[in-house]
């Protein structure tokens, strides 16, 4: 289906044209909101060989690697369901040699990202790491994954991290409109960092938003239009975890999923019915609500509870008075043209 | 005489005791957001509580259920960035930090990333998170160590406490001076550093444990503190905020699943 409004379209139709086999893919939410929706799709549309970063690796982490989409994984954190007894696809995939990881600071993984968003090649990092195994045990990024300079002004030595530029970077957020500038409000983690230092966005949010609601609240806006290939509406898009605004965290359906995920069966049987087996968004919520019931779902959905409002407003919003003067010089437009020809500055 | 309480609260109550009035605080998730609210509510009022996600000042309404839980709190001051947390905290802003760790040396080192071989893992455990920092940075860290164990060597430094003991965090020029663990507690004591060598000792017992309870779990010879003293028990009003405010801390999971499930098969069945 092709959209024939610019940049809205569907989550199919985002990540069949802006996520492709190979590509660095950077999940931009931290641990909360995450862009459930649209990693499902890219599990749909069976995306192989992805290099993948996700700061805090939840859910989204491990329904990736369980779906083998991921050769290499570039983290911070990794769950692990059901505790010592337990397991996950990333210890699972670890074990058969099927991923290769590396290890991150939360710290490190950010200003990666940090240094990619703003251009540069490189950027410092808290030089304690040298102290740990995060520093003395590589993974795939070898000798590239921390490099010791000196600084040029102190000659102390630095810890460096590379930039990270992912090909694409898919999010969640509560609101954009339709040209892609992007709302996003509460735990800032690293989203702004992962959304900008990619070369492709794609924006899922709850809602779709007149430009006007935008533009009267431009601080919350953290993904300019300009940088957005696709925005993709998906109320609940982020369940089971949270939208700020929205709706909670749905523990009991995390709950199930964590149980399910402590084998390499279980998290199958689990993708089976909740991923695979719906073909859209709406269709897992049709699923849920005749599974656990439409109580189960109203009770996630948040009560209001408004940012009071700043006065964006000013003194003045013409140069010209309520008689038709240029308010500083008390003169009308045939007037000020009149000087103008008279002091010889108008060409004819 | 105070009321019966559960091991959770004295717990929850030995970390709130860490922190003091005025100080700005980061938070792990679990145990220590309990901690900081009931210190918000009872000894450190003016203390700015900090997420790494970057939720500053913040006013805890509900149990967090991770570090970017913005749903649990009353509203929060400055919401900035985890790049920035950080930022903060290497340049010497946070007074003391909490963190929940899987393994600990002598020395206080944190292994939160494998058990086993990093590139062939027996347990592929978190991994970091934020913990390297704060354990680098902040001027005090208290780990709570609920479900891990002491070893004599780590299988991965993670976050580095006092590196090889003695003088050598300070000799190595990677950390302020004087910063670095501060206690460990586990559900038998609380642990501290001699302020020498840097090697861990219990410096104090939980009610109904004994001294060698607490050896078994050590694979060296732990010092114990001359004046080792018990964990004194919890006030009425220290009590009655942790049931108000978090119930399942109390309850602790399992027992919150059971009571839950239970819960959910009485609805279906009226």
């Amino acid at each position: 289906m092709t959209s024939t409004n610019g940049k809205i379209m569907t989550a199919s139709e985002a990540i069949s044209r802006f996520v492709h086999d190979g590509d660095q893919l950077v999940i931009g939410n931290y641990t909360v909101g995450s862009c459930a929706e649209l990693i499902y799709e890219v599990i749909r549309q069976q995306r192989r060989g992805l290099t993948l970063y996700s700061q805090s690796g939840i859910f989204d982490v491990e329904v990736l690697i369980g779906a083998g989409c991921v050769e290499r994984l570039v983290t911070a954190y990794v769950m692990r369901a059901g505790g010592k007894k337990g397991g996950s696809a990333a210890e699972r995939a670890l074990r058969a040699g099927t991923l290769q990881m590396e290890d991150l600071t939360n710290f490190d993984y950010n200003a990666r990202l940090v240094a990619g968003m703003h251009g540069m090649t490189f950027i410092s990092v808290l030089e304690a790491v040298m102290a740990t195994d995060l520093f003395r045990k590589r993974g795939f990024m070898g000798e590239d994954k921390y490099r010791v300079i000196e600084c040029p002004y102190t000659g102390k030595k630095v810890v460096t991290v590379p930039a990270a530029n992912p090909d694409v970077c898919i999010v969640h957020v509560q609101r954009a409109d339709k040209f892609g500038n992007a709302q996003y409000w509460g735990a800032m983690g690293s989203v702004a960092a992962a959304a900008l230092a990619s070369k492709r966005i794609v924006v899922s949010c709850e809602e779709v938003v007149e430009h006007e609601i935008i533009q009267s609240s431009p601080h919350l806006t953290i993904i300019p239009a300009y940088r957005v290939n696709a925005v993709v509406e998906v109320p609940w898009g982020a369940h089971p975890t949270e939208v700020l605004g929205y709706y909670n965290f749905d523990s009991a359906m995390y709950g199930l999923f964590t149980m399910a995920d402590a084998t390499g069966e279980g998290l199958k049987a689990w993708m089976d019915e909740w991923v695979y087996g719906c073909e859209d968004r709406a269709a897992y919520i049709d699923r849920y609500i005749s599974k656990f019931g439409s109580s189960a779902l109203n009770s996630l959905k948040a009560k209001p509870l408004y940012s009071a409002p700043a006065n964006y407003g000013a003194a003045v919003y013409s140069r010209w008075d309520r008689d038709g003067r240029e308010i500083f010089t008390g003169l009308t437009l045939p007037e000020i043209e009149t000087i103008l020809g008279e002091r010889g500055l108008l060409y004819e | 005489m105070s009321k019966p309480y559960t091991l959770q609260e004295l717990l929850i109550i030995a970390v709130a005791k860490e922190i003091r009035d005025h100080e700005n605080v980061v938070l792990g998730v679990g145990l220590p957001t309990t901690a900081g609210a009931l210190a918000k509510a009872l000894y450190a009022p003016h203390a700015t509580l900090f997420m790494e996600s970057g939720i500053v000042d913040f006013e805890p309404l509900v149990p967090l259920n991770h570090i970017a839980d913005a749903h649990a709190c009353r509203g929060f001051s400055y919401a900035t960035d985890l790049y920035s947390a950080f930022t903060m905290t290497y340049r010497g802003f946070v007074d003391v930090c909490f963190l929940g760790v899987g393994q600990v040396d002598k020395y206080g080192n944190v292994n939160t990333t494998v058990i086993g071989d990093y590139y062939n893992p027996t347990l592929r455990l978190p991994g970091s998170g934020g913990a390297p920092s704060f354990l680098s940075y902040a001027k005090r860290t208290v780990l709570t160590m609920l479900g891990g164990s002491f070893a004599d060597r780590l299988d991965y430094l993670t976050s580095p406490g006092y590196l090889d003991g003695g003088d050598s965090r300070d000799r190595s020029g990677l950390f302020p001076k004087g910063s670095g663990p501060s206690m460990v507690l586990t559900t038998k004591g609380v642990f501290r550093f001699d302020p020498v060598t840097k090697e861990i000792y219990l410096a104090q017992i939980h009610p109904r444990v004994r001294v060698e309870d607490v050896k078994k779990d050590v694979p060296w010879e732990l010092k114990i503190a001359e004046d080792l003293s018990e964990t004194p028990p919890p006030k009425d009003e220290e009590i009655d905020f942790i049931r108000r405010f978090a119930p399942n801390m109390v309850m602790g999971r399992e027992l919150m699943l059971e009571l839950t499930v239970a819960n959910m098969n009485r609805k279906r069945a009226s």
